[in-house]
Parts: structure tokens; sequence; C-alpha cells
């Protein structure tokens, strides 16, 4: 089966069906992704500024104890809210290079910020290196929720 | 007379132009989200310290001196795309219930920062590190949940269930300052 027979199944799926036919559904879901991706942006950013030596003076290491439950309850929305509208019309999806390009800067903004940018704060690591793992984690973030908006003019 | 204003920013050739453009608007629209990322995100981690939650070993002063410059920073860039985006759409935006109550959203938490300015803070060394007063968690409370509204209403502007073409009661007709159907 390929994966635009996937995407088609997906569609025809009850729970895609739902949320397609539905009024409310789609928006609440849409609603909640953007609030989500607020809380990341800040949770991400109150960190990043430190490290950068252009936000608060507290060690970085010290603010990720309350950032990283934000950031960690952000992406778990995201990705949960992000699957359901993904579900409602995958077969669009398949087709939008903008869609694309979210996932593959997705599967980088996640990879950068897991297993290198929190493993570098958690371990109160400083210097040029860990400043430019900061901007890279911050210009994939910027660059998924571009594309992300994108998928809905392309 | 703001209908009126309205209708002649929908006919410069500002407003066609954006409203033409096969990537101006998209490009405001998408850097009006990542603005969003910045103002709601960081103003979200200031609350959230006003609400004596998290980042509890922050003194209140730093968080407002060396946080609050990056979300005027946001709340600019956001004021200037959607100031771009009105004047794309200006009567059909104008007459939304959703930008109406966006605006009202945004009004609430423009009140609350000033009472917050003006009122709370200002004793704000006694509390600087200590347990956070009431009146700063009822503050961030508010904060909290104005600006999410501002971000669902803002998102909803876009779908068009009562846009003036589908408005049938005059409660609705008054609160869009839609024209109703006589018909």
């Amino acid at each position: 089966m390929t994966l635009y027979h996937t995407a088609q199944n997906i569609e025809a799926s009850a729970l895609g069906q739902t949320i397609r036919e539905s009024t409310w559904l789609f928006p609440a879901i849409e609603s909640t992704h953007l609030l989500a991706l607020a809380l990341l942006g800040g949770s991400i950013l109150i960190v990043s500024l430190s490290i950068l030596g252009w936000g608060l003076k507290t060690p970085a290491a010290e603010l990720y104890k309350s950032a990283h439950r934000y950031t960690n309850a952000a992406v778990i929305a995201l990705l949960i809210t992000g699957v359901l509208l993904g579900i409602s019309e995958p077969v669009k999806l398949y087709g939008r290079e903008a869609f694309w390009v979210k996932m593959i800067s997705l599967a980088i903004a996640l990879m950068v910020t897991y297993f290198v940018f929190n493993p570098l704060v958690r371990r109160g690591a400083s210097g040029a290196s860990v400043r430019g793992v900061t901007v890279l984690t911050i210009a994939a973030w910027l660059m998924v929720a571009m594309a992300g908006r994108w998928i809905g003019f392309s | 007379m703001l209908e009126g204003l309205v209708t002649k920013l929908a006919d410069t050739p500002w407003s066609i132009a954006l409203h033409e453009s096969l990537y101006m608007y998209a490009i405001t629209e998408s850097t009006h989200v990542l603005s969003i990322m910045l103002f709601v995100g960081s103003i979200a981690m200031v609350d959230l310290r006003l609400l004596g939650i998290s980042y509890t070993r922050v003194p209140v002063s730093q968080m407002l001196s060396r946080i609050l410059p990056w979300t005027i920073a946001g709340f600019a860039m956001l004021v200037i795309t959607g100031s771009m985006l009105f004047l794309a759409i200006p009567i059909r935006t104008y007459h939304s219930i959703w930008f109406r109550l966006k605006c009202l959203m945004i009004l609430i938490a423009a009140v609350n920062i000033a009472v917050f300015t003006f009122k709370v803070e200002r004793d704000k060394a006694a509390w600087d590190l200590g347990p956070v007063p009431k009146k700063s968690k009822i503050c961030a409370a508010i904060s909290l949940s104005a600006w999410a509204c501002v971000i669902v209403f803002g998102r909803l502007i876009a779908y068009n269930w009562f846009d003036c073409d589908s408005i049938t009661s005059p409660t609705m007709a008054e609160l869009t300052g839609c024209p109703l159907d006589p018909g």
C-alpha cells in the first residue's frame, strides 16, 4: 500500500470524517494548536534568552527546571492536536509541499531540542557552541511554525 | 463614521495590493503567528511567575525588567502585522464578531496591565522573592485568560459563520454592525 493510499484510508476513517464534518471541531483543535504554540515559544525563549545573555540573569539550568515542563506539555498538546488536524485532511496534506517542509523541520526541531539543547542546558554548559545550538533550536521551531501556517496558503 | 473610514480604507491602493498579492498576505499572516510565540509566550512566562507557580527563584523585578522588553517587541510586531492584515480585508474584518470580541479582550488585557503597572507592582520590593500576594495572582490569571481568548478569537476571524450575508437576527446585526436583510 502506498503512502497516498494510507492517506486516503485515514481520510475515510470515522475520526477523520467526524472532524471534517463538524463545524466547530476543526477550529477548536486549531485554536488549541495555536495556544500550545505560544506556550512552546515562551518556554523555549525564556531559557534561550538567558543563554544568549539577553534575558534573565538566573542560570539557564535553573530556569529549565520550570520551563521544561511547559515545553513538554506544549509539545504533547501540539502533537495530539496536530495529528487530529492531519487526520481530517490527509489527502490534501499529502499534496502540499509546505506540509512536508513542516514535517522535516519538525523532526529536526524535536531532535535538536531533546537530544542536544535540553541535555546541554541541564548540564549548565556554556560557550559559543551552546549559543549556536540555542539559535539553531529557535530557528528550527520558527521554521516549523512558519511552514505550518503556510499549509493553509499553498 | 468608522464604517465610512473602513470603506475608504478598502479603496486605497495599499489595501488592494495587500489583498491581491500572492505572497505578501501569507508572509504577513505567518509573521503574525511567529510574533504570537514571542508575545503571548513571554507574557505567559511572566504571568506564571506572578501566579507564584513557576520561576519562583527569579525575582519578580528581574522578570519584569528583563523579559517584558521582549514582550513589548512582540507586541509591536503584532500591531504592525495585525494592522496590515486588517488593511488587506478592512470591511469584512470590521464587521466580524470575532474581531470585535478580540478587540474587547485586548482592551480588558490593557486595563489589566494598567492596574498592574500603577497599583499592583508598586510594592513589589516587598514580595520580590517571597510569596506573591493575591492581587498579583488575580492580575496574572486575567492576563493569561484574556490573551488566550485573543488568540482563539483571532483564529476564528477566518471562519465565515457570522459574516454579514448569513446574519438573520437583529441582535447579531446590532453586534456586528451588519445591515439586516429587509427581505
